[in-house]
């Protein structure tokens, strides 16, 4: 089991970093964290904490995009080109290949971090900000956010056009930064029907905030290291069930 | 009872029911589809466009479920990953994943066909070298020709060294050389112990190299045995062809015949039976027309296709 993974984990990876789509958000993530420089004689004493929050918000939101764009069609592609009936019609389970493909999307994705956040301190190394590792906190926490984000995107991937599965997923995300605004409707609202919405999407749909401490890392405020376990540990269990739902449905297709 | 007494291939009753467009219509592609195909054999699945060949194909390799009846490969389920283990699968028109190499496709093929590791990289080489595709192993496969890519459709198919092999149209926009290539390695194959089961509308492939034929029409076996059997050396009809007939003589020697067709001095007439070969040439003789051939014509695969096409429509 661990061998077919594996090798449709290795095929994922090797497609994806073969993509032009992740070699440009890549090198565009990096040169918007460059911008930084041209704010720097302008930002009144602040151009340390620009330079940062700006450095980490590219990183989240380049490799967001990369998650949305490539993993809202990782499956789709497969059975739109009908490389599906060449993986399907060997000794591969439904699940094993689903879950090889997200597997591979996330180790493309944990690399393209990892360089964004070389290019992010290569940008303080040049701006002279001076460097604090108590950001990286901030960067492992957008990993389990994508980790969860990607298994989203894998999921619409499985019944949906990649165009489909990528405004869903950006939707999902949209939505999952503003859940305390639900939570906000659902006790404002007098409207039982508005009340009883907005409290289900609130506790079915994912919240995202939890994953972003940039402010408190930029700022200095203390971490709270209960909190970002439990966000990890939350972003695991809402993942192994969103695979879960993806395996469910994918089984049922018919090719 | 051991799984060696079953076909390789048997399929009971074999229905597939698709529902298409906005209105939900339903589209019966295979009625009541039953076949058997013995191990060590090729098996050529014929069938028009749209027949329904595509279709029990993806049965057979666990890509679609029946909506009524059973498929068994050696006797149990296709989607059985025993089973899928013992059979390679070559789809119409195959895609591949274009930015790999051909080698490290084959490599992903034979790591989640169950290859140990050890063996992994030499079966690669030797597969490689069946479809004369060594040169070409470290390329990426966006930039090859149809050919190239279809051998590496059977390389793929073949990579994990199964017991049934299953192609569908695996002649399919190939020349005339890439069919003869294609040819040798299926009768390769049998002569490998392997069983071939290949689905085709190319009746010519089929008459070299199958032992076995199933016709299939409208999603229902209309004709399946040997090709000895369904192509009798019965004798259809007989092209006599004559020279110097003209005026009354040729239209009495057209009235004996089924057809006829002028050709500058040439008359070619279509008779049932000897018979009526001998009443032509008795008309022939007494008006001093010279007879310059006489050919019998017996019945093609594609003649016995075509019939049973027109009979079924």
């Amino acid at each position: 089991m661990l061998q077919r993974i594996y090798g449709m984990a290795l095929n994922t990876f090797r497609e994806a970093i073969r993509d032009r789509i992740l070699i440009a958000l890549i090198v565009i993530a990096i040169v918007v964290m460059g911008t930084a420089k041209l704010v720097q004689p302008v930002a009144m004493g602040e151009a340390e904490k620009i330079i940062k929050d700006l450095g980490l918000s590219a990183i989240t939101l380049f490799c967001v995009l990369i998650a949305i764009l490539i993993g809202g069609r990782i499956v789709y592609r497969e059975v739109e080109k009908r490389t599906i009936y060449l993986i399907l019609a060997r000794p591969v389970r439904r699940g094993e290949f689903i879950l090889g493909k997200y597997i591979g999307l996330i180790v493309v994705l944990i690399l393209s971090l990892m360089v964004m956040t070389v290019g992010f301190y290569a940008v303080l190394l040049i701006t002279r900000v001076p460097i604090t590792f108590n950001l990286l906190w901030a960067v492992v926490m957008t990993a389990f956010e994508l980790i969860l984000l990607t298994a989203v995107a894998v999921l619409f991937s499985t019944f949906v056009t990649p165009v489909g599965s990528a405004v869903f997923t950006f939707m999902i995300y949209f939505i999952g930064h503003s859940t305390h605004l639900l939570k906000h409707l659902a006790v404002m609202t007098p409207l039982p029907l508005i009340k009883f919405i907005s409290l289900f999407l609130y506790f079915i749909l994912p919240n995202l905030n939890n994953f972003n401490i940039r402010g408190d890392v930029v700022y200095g405020v203390p971490l709270n290291p209960q909190a970002m376990v439990f966000s990890a540990l939350y972003s695991l269990l809402y993942t192994f069930t969103l695979l879960l739902i993806a395996v469910i449905v994918f089984d049922r297709k018919d090719f | 009872m051991s799984v060696a007494s079953h076909p390789i291939i048997e399929t009971v009753r074999l229905s597939k029911t698709y529902r298409t467009g906005l209105r939900m219509k339903r589209v019966q592609a295979l009625v009541d589809l039953n076949l058997q195909v013995e191990e060590g054999e090729i098996f050529g699945f014929l069938g028009p466009n749209g027949a329904g060949k595509t279709t029990a194909i993806k049965i057979l390799v666990g890509l679609t479920k029946p909506s009524r009846g059973y498929a068994y490969i050696l006797g149990k389920p296709p989607r059985n990953p025993q089973v899928k283990r013992k059979v390679g699968f070559l789809p119409e028109s195959p895609y591949f994943y274009e930015y790999l190499t051909a080698q490290e496709f084959l490599v992903m093929a034979a790591q989640i066909s169950g290859v140990p590791r050890v063996d992994i990289k030499h079966r690669v080489k030797e597969v490689l070298k069946m479809v004369r595709m060594e040169d070409a192993a470290n390329l990426q496969m966006r930039g090859f020709s149809r050919g190239m890519l279809q051998r590496i459709g059977i390389a793929q198919a073949l990579i994990h060294d199964p017991k049934l092999v299953i192609l569908d149209e695996p002649m399919g926009g190939l020349d005339p050389i890439g069919r003869k290539e294609f040819r040798d390695i299926i009768v390769g194959l049998r002569e490998q112990g392997k069983t071939v089961f290949f689905s085709t509308h190319i009746l010519a492939d089929v008459e070299m190299i199958c032992d076995r034929v199933g016709l299939i029409v409208a999603g229902r076996m209309v004709k399946m045995g040997r090709l000895k059997e369904i192509l009798t050396a019965e004798v259809e009809s007989i092209d006599v062809t004559l020279k110097g007939a003209s005026g009354k003589i040729r239209k009495a020697l057209e009235r004996v015949a089924q057809r006829a067709l002028q050709s500058g001095e040439l008359l070619m007439l279509t008779v049932r039976n000897e018979e009526e070969v001998e009443r032509v040439m008795s008309i022939a003789r007494e008006a001093d027309v010279r007879i310059t051939a006489i050919v019998p014509r017996v019945k093609t695969l594609e003649d016995f296709f075509m019939s049973q096409v027109k009979g079924e429509n």
